[in-house]
């Protein structure tokens, strides 16, 4: 090959440096760039930690005055480990022998759930639990429930309950065995019609009751003695399981199943995401493009029979058989006409005669033909058509 | 900057480090260490900006033809120039092998050259000439995206020039005649000649006879330096599709023949090319230049979506020409628009010129009229027929303004008019 200097007209770069370049390209990218940092603060916020307050009632990081964070912050500020779970898996694993466990409400569990709580050996502290204070003590039992929230006093010789005197409180344990021990009577009865407060020992687990929950909730805690049955129940051993069951609380005798993950060797996923990598590089290799799509001005094009088409269709929809039957008559007369050398304006009698002569027909034919009524259907137009063509190639014949 | 295959598979490679060292560790080295020789590569490849570009192409050629757009690429970096090229035109101009691998050492220089066919009438503008330079590795590299004009234009086929020969022959046999054969006020004395056996005894001139020995019969030609203008209307109605080309593509071919046909007969052509205001012109150009004039005016001529201005033309008409002259006007038959537009103007032109009008037929409109297939097929042909008659109408009241009225399938439009053109000036009509 030969060797060329540079011709004089001669294109060298496309006008750009390294720092135009660089400063087209942050124009270009700023905006998408910066609502894709936007998205990413947004994502970033929404995954950060669940924020330390909540609204379930009852819970310990709910200060609403339905929620009972006063009780656990006392409780963790006199040296007590309180768990806030919400699953029984988690009950199992922090749950055990010198440990107490709280649990809120019972509308979610079943005797899986209680079962757990019986093998863990801990402390119970049933709040608001008809079922499951049935479920896991013989002794104990709800009665019916006496009116709303009064003061009682303690009326018997649970030392928590002592210590307490009095509460704000509702509702009715009823003791069936004689190792309960029932406190907190409505005012004006005794111990055995029911207490919102009972205690009683199963195999060595100290199982509290209380039957309702209002001395546990921030609004209550301070009246009379509730925080301090509260905190005694609650604070024995070093370690609180506050536990309020969720609806997809799992049960744990399903869960621990392999999953898919423990399945596939990992090998397997490694060369997996190695092969995304190799796609990425792929879709960077074909999606770059060697120069822009060249774009064209495409001409003007019209169909010419589209016009037509459009009046035959108008016809059609309307109905127009006599327009159509006067077309195909007059093309037909015009183009026979034209072979026998009469006129454009011959009167219709000549063309009847011309046409009878050149065709052999009579005359009365010809003219029933050309010039008789319209034909009223689609198959009198096709008739029509049919016979006009014969006349044609008729005349063309002779 | 750009990646080529090579680093895929080096992507792809990594598979194999997995295997042999399995861990999540392993498939992010790999990933650093292909980013890593993909940038070494892309910093190693030559620039593209250090390049020089040229293009050589044909001003213009036929539609049929095919030309060379040349690239000549000098490298005036420090590094040799392993490049992908592409020297893009528009789909239209057929430029289907448009990438070429060039290899360019330092300081020297190459050539790459791209096949056009291009398949459309007009200026094709050449867009830009892409660079992909490679790096040592042939891994990765840069690109960049030079404007490097270049413009084609490309002229109308002109494949009616097969009919011009035998026009041509035609027009010689009117040339030179004795008057017998062409006889009338339409051609002028030529010479006088000596009497052959065969030659018409009214020829004989007496008086010139009679001074010589020998008997004298006086030759005649066809007149000569008559002006012939074409109009070529690029209003909607030349959008048209008509098989498979646009109505404007057969005005043009009937348009170039009869230039052809009319400059050999000595006459001198003028081309207008209007809708609503003068998009090309051709006047003033005599001999050789008359062809290459029309076909570069021609080129550029595309419909408009617009209605004709026919009072526009007339006015063009009268102000172009002063005396007598066959206007030839190629635009279409279509009934409304010429009821609308040209018929009342017509008589302007027609008392003192010799109007033709030529138009595209359609044949589907044919196709339609005999379809009998079934009810539709029947109302189409109702509508055929009543489109067919009122052309003959619009026809017939055109001939009777005195403009002559040429409507013909596409393929038959340029030689019937240049017949119609050599009849004309048979009889002198011109």
């Amino acid at each position: 090959m030969s060797v060329y200097a540079g011709p004089a007209e001669a294109v060298v770069g496309d006008g750009t440096t390294g720092r135009s370049r660089a400063a087209s390209r942050w124009r270009r990218w700023r905006l998408p760039l910066g609502i894709l940092g936007l998205l990413c603060l947004v994502a970033l916020l929404a995954a950060l930690p669940q924020p330390v307050t909540s609204t379930v009632p009852l819970a310990p990081d709910n200060p609403l005055p339905a929620g009972a964070r006063a009780a656990a912050q006392i409780l963790g500020e006199q040296g007590v480990d309180v768990h806030y779970v919400r699953r029984i898996t988690d009950v199992e694993r922090l749950a055990g022998p010198g440990t107490t466990v709280l649990l809120v409400g019972d509308q979610l569990i079943d005797t899986e759930h209680t079962d757990v709580l019986r093998e863990t050996g801990a402390d119970l502290v049933l709040v608001n639990a008809s079922w499951a204070v049935s479920e896991l003590t013989e002794s104990l039992g709800y009665g019916n429930g006496s009116g709303g929230v009064e003061t009682r006093t303690a009326e018997c010789d649970d030392p928590d309950a002592v210590a307490a005197g009095t509460i704000t409180a509702s509702g009715s344990v009823l003791a069936f065995g004689s190792d309960a021990v029932v406190c907190f009577p409505a005012p004006g009865t005794s111990s055995s019609t029911g207490g919102a407060y009972a205690v009683t020992n199963v195999d060595d687990q100290r199982v509290a009751v209380l039957a309702d929950t209002e001395p546990l909730t921030n609004e209550r805690l301070a009246d009379e003695g509730n925080a301090a049955l509260v905190l005694r129940t609650l604070g024995r051993h070093e370690v609180l399981v506050w536990y309020i069951p969720s609806a997809d609380d799992q049960d744990p005798l399903e869960s621990g199943g392999p999953g898919i993950t423990d399945v596939v060797p990992p090998l397997v996923s490694l060369i997996g995401l190695q092969l995304l990598l190799v796609a990425a590089a792929a879709a960077l290799w074909r999606g770059r493009r060697l120069g822009r799509i060249v774009t064209e001005q495409m001409p003007v094009v019209v169909r010419a029979g589209e016009t037509t088409r459009g009046r035959g269709r108008l016809y059609r929809r309307s109905g127009s058989f006599g327009h159509a039957a006067a077309a195909l008559r007059a093309g037909a007369t015009a183009r026979s006409c034209a072979r026998l050398g009469l006129p454009r304006s011959a009167p219709p009698q000549v063309v009847i005669d011309a046409l009878a002569r050149a065709s052999g027909r009579s005359p009365g034919q010809i003219e029933a033909l050309l010039y008789g009524p319209p034909p009223t259907d689609d198959h009198g137009l096709a008739q029509l058509a049919r016979d006009l063509d014969h006349l044609e190639s008729e005349v063309h014949r002779s | 900057m750009a990646i080529t295959w090579r680093a895929v598979a080096l992507t792809a490679a990594g598979i194999v480090a997995v295997v042999l060292f399995p861990a999540t560790g392993t498939v992010l080295l790999w990933a650093v260490l292909v980013v890593v020789v993909v940038a070494l590569d892309a910093v190693l490849a030559a620039s593209p900006r250090q390049v020089a570009v040229s293009r050589e192409v044909p001003s213009s050629i036929r539609m049929s033809q095919t030309a060379r757009s040349t690239l000549t690429l000098t490298n005036l970096g420090r590094r040799r120039l392993r490049a992908l090229v592409r020297d893009a035109w528009p789909p239209s101009s057929g430029a289907d092998e448009n990438r070429h691998q060039v290899l360019v050492p330092r300081g020297e220089g190459r050539r790459v050259s791209t096949v056009l066919a291009p398949t459309r009438r007009g200026d094709a503008h050449a867009d830009r000439v892409t660079i992909r330079t490679v790096g040592p590795l042939g891994v990765a590299g840069r690109q960049a995206s030079l404007t490097v004009p270049g413009r084609l234009r490309v002229l109308p086929e002109f494949a009616s020039r097969k009919h011009l020969p035998s026009r041509l022959a035609r027009l010689r046999e009117l040339d030179g005649r004795a008057a017998v054969q062409v006889r009338g006020p339409g051609t002028e004395f030529d010479s006088l000649r000596e009497y052959v056996i065969g030659d018409d005894v009214r020829s004989i001139d007496w008086r010139a006879t009679a001074r010589r020995a020998d008997v004298v019969v006086r030759t005649w030609r066809p007149e000569r330096d008559r002006r012939v203008l074409i109009v070529l209307d690029t209003s909607r109605t030349s959008a048209v599709r008509v098989q498979d080309a646009p109505r404007i593509d057969a005005s043009i071919e009937a348009a170039l023949l009869l230039a052809a046909l009319a400059t050999r007969a000595g006459d001198r052509v003028e081309l207008i090319v209007y809708d609503r205001t003068v998009r090309g012109r051709v006047a003033g150009q005599s001999g050789p230049r008359v062809m290459p004039a029309f076909a570069d005016v021609l080129s550029l001529a595309e419909p408009q979506l617009i209605e004709a201005d026919w009072p526009g033309v007339v006015a063009q008409v009268r102000q172009r020409l002063s005396q007598r002259a066959l206007v030839v006007l190629l635009s279409a038959l279509d009934p409304a628009a010429v009821e609308h537009g040209l018929l009342g103007v017509v008589n302007q032109l027609t008392e003192r010129h010799q109007v033709v009008l030529a138009s595209v037929a359609d044949p589907e409109v044919d196709d339609l009229r005999t379809g009998r297939q079934d009810a539709a097929a029947m109302f189409d042909a109702a509508a055929a027929e009543r489109v067919g008659l009122e052309r003959a109408a619009v026809a017939a009241r055109l001939r009777q303004r005195g403009v002559e009225v040429l409507d013909a399938l596409p393929d038959d439009l340029a030689p019937q008019l240049a017949d119609r053109y050599l009849a004309l000036k048979a009889a002198g009509r011109l």
